[in-house]
């Protein structure tokens, strides 16, 4: 018995190849820290120098016993779920316009959701605002024609945060959905049509039925990202005075004085504990997608449903959604950055138009440092998770000895809210006492932790599509295991690579959550400037950046739809 | 019961750009009418045309007198008004649906008519136990065997008694025996329910086991329409012939034709062969030979006389054992003849006599196609 275990250890020991050890080491000491930190000082008195102090429960107990406590669990699962919600609708009534019907412009859509995915959360939160602001042309007009004062729209609110956080995720839900509708074989619906259903019996049946699955688990994904989402109740949410967990989290950092790190801590713990059993939920039906598979035989034709006499209509909402959802934000950016004071759009306002705020941001030295910064960023974090990824998905996607592990480990950074996440690594940097805190490089290590799972998710998948025959004829050839990866599996790799180095790209540079808590004065990046510009009241400057940027985003989000669509690789 | 006249749908210009061209036919109640063709020939346009999944460009349609297409009064009765059943290749089971509901759906689209439970549960379950599925009624249907979908698909195509029930190369996806099984349960239900039916296939077994009637398909027309048997024994063109079974073709000219008694002889590569044409054929010109491999006499050498009329001498150049026969490439004045022989034995390159019966041997056209 003894020696048998002895046996089978050593021998379990030879099989564990060195790239899962190295990997599952730099796993374990990226996610461990920003675990034990968070967890340490929820648990401990902070001095106002950040140094620990007693241990306590009173970060708990207070959140627990305050009055506000429970209307920010209720604002926050309201928030979550009408953004879901919204998402949902208006990405599934895309998906199905465009992928499933003859309706007229359908290419506006995915031009539209391309240039969505490039506008930075702060440029398009903003662009709401002043459109339905107290002072903005909605309430303006809606006053002209009804008379009665006060704003008829208070953007300031629940309902505010739903509405600009479900338009921010409806072109992705609407990329999501898109393949959902576009692999289910048509002749399911034309079985319907033979049983005698007309066209709206078999889009609730049949079409609606089949894509149930799909559809819970786009909500449930929306919905877990609203929860963790930082802009929209910071820039929306706060003003109003409607609290959501990560915004208190900011909140207790940031506005309150002196900063509260140990009841922060404690509220992202209890977002950690959410977050978890969000996502293990979202395992469970994301799982079950798959469900609705079947064989469909040689005859497979994804056909268009002819609507006949709505041909029309649908072709106007296909205009319309995206002309609400994309172009008239940011057109209201492009009014507000050709202004030197921004006011509501008006005829007599013309004259005053003009570059100045283009010429400001560009021949500043801080901006223009901002945006070589972001690409910086992008472009080092992007690459340093492809290259992990790639190594670290063939262990998975393979099964090597110790994988397990290592795929749960990659997971686990999911379960940070982004705010949360730069909290922690907050306090690991100031304790670690080192010149990294407020560096750049800080910035590309809390990337990288942060978006390694969705760069393992993509290496993953390219993987599995290659098969291992693949491999093992270049083994039979005589080609080490090391030299099939490179001269086999990284060649077929390098569609999902690249799609996944550009998806990396755009979520590091696009998000503000993450980097406002550890930006300083040398590692100013774009999205953090925006931000900044915002609360400073500078809309012109905000603007005029907010354009540039943006142009430049939409040729990398351009290409990496064209890559992953090319390749049918996933978006999100 | 369905009436097609003159069916045009075209899908880009030209012969080769595939659709159909005025295709006409009619099938009787009670029938069970197979279009058959290789893949491209246009059989499934025809058959998506009668069931209202396309428009076709031209032509008119009837089912029991009632018109559902007609491009010169712009008559086009969509899919879900048609009242059909059918069964589709990929089976299209609604795997998001139980056994029953997949069933009961087509009760519950019918117009005017509200169903009480009780009634609605005794029909769905009279049709599933007809297909031997009414103990899997609460299942859900992406539980089931493809044998079993395949049941259900068949289920739900008739539970609401269709006019015509339409199948779309319904055993393509089971595996052989599972498929002789279902054709032969296929048969025996339509014949059961009495429903007329369409059927599309290109496999030449299927269609001459199961049709009543059969349309060749080819290149987006009906090259000939009859019973199984005129199909298999009287082709009227090479077409038919080398599709519709196997068989030994010898090209060459038309020697004499005797338009009384119908028979030909043709100056093929072996020598002269004296054969007969279909019943009812004009003068065969130019024309081809045409005898299957089961009709073909194969004898020893010694003891069936010299080489003569329709008999040849040849050697044995391929033997394959199939069990029930044997499969033999016979080489005759480099023309390979296949030859199937139930009785007898003959080994590898041994010579013989090949005689080909002047009765069962067809003289055909070889530019009707």
């Amino acid at each position: 018995m003894t020696i048998a275990r002895g046996r089978s250890r050593s021998s379990t020991i030879r099989r564990h190849s060195p790239q899962v050890i190295v990997l599952t080491v730099l796993f374990c000491a990226s996610i461990v820290p920003p675990f034990v930190f968070l967890a340490y000082s929820s648990l401990h008195e902070l001095d106002p120098s950040g140094a620990f102090g007693a241990f306590t429960f009173g970060h708990f107990a207070t959140i627990f016993s305050s009055r506000t406590f429970n209307s920010v669990l209720v604002n926050s699962a309201v928030y979550s779920l009408g953004s879901a919600l919204l998402a949902l609708v208006i990405g599934a009534a895309q998906a199905w316009l465009a992928e499933r019907t003859d309706a007229s412009l359908r290419q506006v859509l995915y031009v539209a959701s391309i240039v969505s995915l490039g506008i930075p959360y702060v440029l398009y939160i903003v662009a709401w605002i002043l459109l339905l602001g107290k002072a903005g042309p909605v309430n303006a007009f809606l006053q002209g024609t009804f008379g009665g004062v006060g704003p008829y729209i208070n953007i300031y609110s629940l309902g505010g945060m739903i509405f600009v956080e479900g338009l921010l995720w409806s072109p992705l839900a609407f990329l999501l959905l898109s393949p959902v509708f576009r692999n289910s074989d048509a002749s399911f619906e034309e079985a319907a049509s033979i049983c005698g259903a007309g066209l709206f019996s078999t889009l609730r049946h049949i079409t609606l039925g089949m894509a149930r699955p799909a559809l819970l688990a786009l909500g449930l994904l929306v919905f877990i990202k609203a929860s963790e989402s930082f802009e929209v109740p910071a820039l929306v949410g706060l003003p109003g005075s409607t609290r959501v967990l990560t915004s208190t989290i900011y909140q207790r950092l940031t506005l309150d004085m002196p900063p509260d790190v140990g009841s922060a801590s404690a509220f992202g713990v209890l977002l950690l504990v959410v977050m978890a059993v969000l996502l293990q939920i979202y395992g469970r039906v994301a799982a079950q997608t798959h469900r609705y598979q079947t064989v469909t035989g040689k005859g497979f034709r994804p056909r268009v449903i002819r609507l006949g006499r709505w041909r029309h209509s649908a072709g106007a909402l296909i205009v319309a959604i995206p002309f609400v959802v994309v172009v008239v934000p940011l057109a209201t950016i492009l009014w507000a950055a050709l202004l030197p004071y921004y006011q509501p759009f008006s005829i007599k306002a013309f004259p005053l138009l003009g570059f100045g705020n283009f010429e400001q941001v560009l021949n500043s030295q801080s901006f223009r440092g901002a945006i070589v910064n972001s690409l910086v960023l992008g472009g080092a974090a992007a690459t340093l998770v492809t290259a992990i990824a790639a190594v670290a998905g063939w262990c998975v996607a393979r099964r090597v000895p110790g994988s397990r592990l290592l795929d749960t480990l990659a997971a686990l950074p999911l379960v940070f809210p982004a705010i949360v996440l730069g909290l922690a690594f907050l306090e690991i940097f100031v304790h670690a006492g080192s010149r990294i805190y407020g560096s750049l490089l800080s910035l590309v290590i809390v990337s990288v932790v942060a978006y390694m799972p969705y760069g393992l998710r993509y290496a993953q998948l390219g993987v599995i599509q290659i098969h291992p025959e693949l491999e093992e004829a270049a083994a039979i050839a005589g080609a080490r295991q090391g030299g099939a990866f490179v001269r086999v599996v990284l060649p077929l790799l390098l569609p999902a690579l690249i799609s996944c180095w550009l998806f990396v790209f755009l979520l590091a540079v696009r998000a503000v959550s993450l980097m406002l808590l550890l930006a300083g004065p040398d590692s100013q990046v774009v999205a953090v400037a925006l931000f900044d510009f915002w609360n400073n009241g500078q809309i012109g400057e905000l603007a005029a950046l907010g354009c540039v940027w943006t142009a430049i985003m939409t040729v990398f989000s351009t290409a990496f739809l064209v890559v992953a669509r090319r390749y049918q690789l996933p978006i999100g | 019961m369905l009436h097609v006249e003159n069916l045009t749908k075209l899908y880009a210009p030209g012969e080769s750009g595939g659709g159909i061209r005025d295709i006409s036919f009619d099938v009787t109640a009670g029938e069970f009418y197979t279009l058959l063709g290789p893949s491209g020939c246009g059989k499934t346009t025809t058959l998506r045309s009668v069931a209202g999944l396309e428009e076709p460009s031209s032509g008119r349609m009837t089912i029991a007198d009632q018109v559902i297409f007609d491009s010169t009064t712009r008559v086009f009765l969509p899919a879900n008004q048609r009242r059909l059943g059918m069964v589709f290749q990929s089976y299209a089971v609604w795997p998001h649906m139980s056994v029953f509901d997949n069933t009961a759906f087509p009760l519950r689209m019918l117009p005017g008519k509200r169903w009480s439970d009780a009634d609605m549960r005794q029909r769905v379950m009279r049709t599933l136990e007809t297909m031997g599925l009414a103990a899997f009624a609460d299942r859900s249907a992406a539980q089931l065997s493809g044998g079993q979908q395949q049941r259900l698909a068949l289920a739900r195509a008739l539970v609401a008694e269709p006019r015509l029930l339409l199948l779309d190369e319904p055993l393509s996806n089971l595996d052989a025996q599972l498929r002789e099984q279902m054709r032969t349960e296929l048969r025996r239900l339509q014949k059961e329910v009495g429903v007329s039916a369409v059927y599309v296939t290109h496999d030449q077994s299927e269609a001459l086991a199961l049709s009543d009637r059969i349309a060749v398909m080819h290149k987006g027309r009906i090259v000939q329409i009859g019973t199984p048997h005129q199909i298999y024994q009287q082709p009227n063109n090479v077409f038919v012939a080398t599709f519709v079974g196997r068989s030994n073709l010898l090209r060459g000219a038309l020697l004499e034709y005797d338009a009384q008694d119908r028979s030909a002889r043709i100056a093929t590569s072996l020598g002269p062969v004296l054969c007969k044409a279909r019943d009812g054929a004009a003068g065969p010109s130019p024309s081809a030979a045409l005898i299957r491999p089961e009709h073909v006499v194969l004898t020893p050498v010694a003891g069936s006389g010299e080489p003569g009329l329709n008999r040849f001498r040849g050697r044995v150049s391929h033997v394959a054992f199939l069990g029930e026969a044997t499969e033999y490439v016979v080489q005759v004045n480099d023309v390979d003849i296949l030859v199937r022989g139930i009785a007898g034995h003959y080994d590898g390159s041994e010579a013989v006599n090949v005689f080909f019966p002047p009765e069962k041997t067809l003289a055909i056209a070889v530019d009707e196609v």
